[in-house]
């Protein structure tokens, strides 16, 4: 009897070899982005089979790079196509106006007791409803400087751990600190893409 | 592994745990080669191109600012980069990481010339990079899938590594080397763009010589 990894594998490259036929047989440009995407996805099972604490740890990378060149691609396309931003209205609803204050305090307070990159993601969503229903001034500097720095502390809390692994207390509190802010202000970005010319 | 024909003699190795950055003759090579095209993006101006009037003996020469090509520029100094962790990393994984930031890179260096023409060629190319990519990802998940390590130094002369995961590494190399033919299609070297277009050759040329070491190594 074939083992479970076996079996994975198996069904992955028919699933690969399917995606890739209907990359062949498809004329359409953004529906082959589409189609390579999937490509890409399926292929990342192959990582997922492994089933080990390394591969957990290289699905990540895989992602972001999938990521990275299916945003490279679309950003190529619209070049390529000459297409042109569309205006967007802003929606009006009474909801957006009156609720941002309040959820995202809760949010943001909630993230901060969870700490960490969880929470870090939990007080960006937050920062990103507020922003998204508010409105925004130009502080992008300002966020990407902080980001930054919280960065260098995070990869300062890494050098604590190999360097001196007696003084683990505060390395742990440096990178839960550094990664919830950092994941914070990354998303608050995400809350400004809404409208305005510098996005 | 040193005493491997293809490695050469041991010069330097860089230890993270069982991931062992190693510079034998071989790559050692490669790393100043990509090193010496960096330098030269670096200090190289952007070239003058020329044009013959037709008919006659008179010929203009284009006036091109460094400022215009500054994101070619930065982008091959960034593939340069690239080209310098795939040549001298120790793991599997990363070597795929790395040769699948130099398709990204390169991307990015053809992509910066606004000609409907090589914005096509840099799309298709797109494709086969992202199609690459799934293929080296799944030969380094392969090989860790069988042999429990991803480190070449461990790996090296054992010949632990399946065939079909060897047959993957080469693809997504040969995927994402494939860029001088797009160029070629695309007629980029008509472009503004010299020198920095160099380094795609240059890129591409060197995952192809480290992936047959790799290949020959494991």
């Amino acid at each position: 009897m074939m083992d479970f990894y076996q079996v994975g594998l198996f069904c992955t490259l028919v699933c690969v070899v399917i995606s890739f036929l209907a990359l062949f047989r498809e004329r359409d440009d953004i529906h082959k982005i589409l189609i390579v995407d999937l490509i890409e996805t399926v292929g990342l099972v192959l990582v997922c089979l492994v089933a080990t604490d390394l591969a957990e740890a290289l699905i990540l990378p895989g992602l972001v790079v999938g990521i990275s060149e299916l945003l490279m691609l679309t950003e190529l396309y619209i070049r390529k196509e000459r297409l042109p931003l569309p205006a967007i209205q802003p929606i009006r609803i009474e909801v957006m106006q009156t609720a941002p204050p309040i959820i995202t305090f809760v949010l943001v307070v909630y993230g901060i007791i969870l700490s960490g990159f969880s929470g870090g993601a939990v007080a960006g969503i937050g920062l990103v409803f507020y922003f998204l229903c508010k409105g925004y001034e130009e502080r992008f500097a300002l966020l990407e400087t902080i980001s930054g720095y919280a960065w260098a502390l995070w990869i300062g809390a890494f050098f604590i751990f190999m360097i001196v692994p007696q003084a683990w207390l505060i390395a742990v509190m440096l990178a839960g600190g550094a990664i919830l802010v950092k994941v914070t202000t990354k998303m608050a970005l995400i809350g400004t893409m809404r409208e305005g010319p510098d996005v | 592994m040193f005493n491997l024909p293809i490695e050469g003699e041991e010069l330097f190795v860089l230890e993270f745990g069982d991931i062992v950055n190693y510079f034998s003759l071989y790559t050692t090579t490669l790393f100043l080669f990509a090193l010496a095209f960096i330098l030269m993006a670096i200090i190289a101006r952007p070239e003058r191109q020329t044009d013959i009037v037709f008919g006659t003996d008179a010929v203009y020469i284009k006036e091109i600012k460094p400022d215009d090509l500054r994101f070619q520029r930065f982008m091959a100094i960034a593939c340069g980069c690239a080209t310098l962790g795939a040549v001298c990393s120790g793991d599997l994984f990363n070597f795929s990481l790395f040769t699948a930031l130099i398709g990204i890179t390169n991307i990015g260096i053809v992509a910066s010339v606004n000609n409907r023409y090589v914005l096509n060629a840099a799309y298709n190319y797109g494709i086969v990079a992202m199609v690459a990519t799934t293929f080296l990802f799944g030969g380094a998940a392969t090989a860790l899938g069988t042999c429990g390590t991803l480190s070449i130094w461990e790996l090296a002369g054992k010949g632990m590594v399946p065939l079909a995961a060897e047959i993957f590494l080469v693809l997504g190399v040969m995927g994402e080397g494939m860029a001088p033919f797009y160029i070629a299609k695309a007629e980029i070297t008509r472009a503004p763009g010299a020198p920095y277009v160099l380094m795609i050759h240059v890129s591409s040329l060197l995952i192809f010589l480290r992936v047959i070491e790799i290949i020959l190594t494991v």
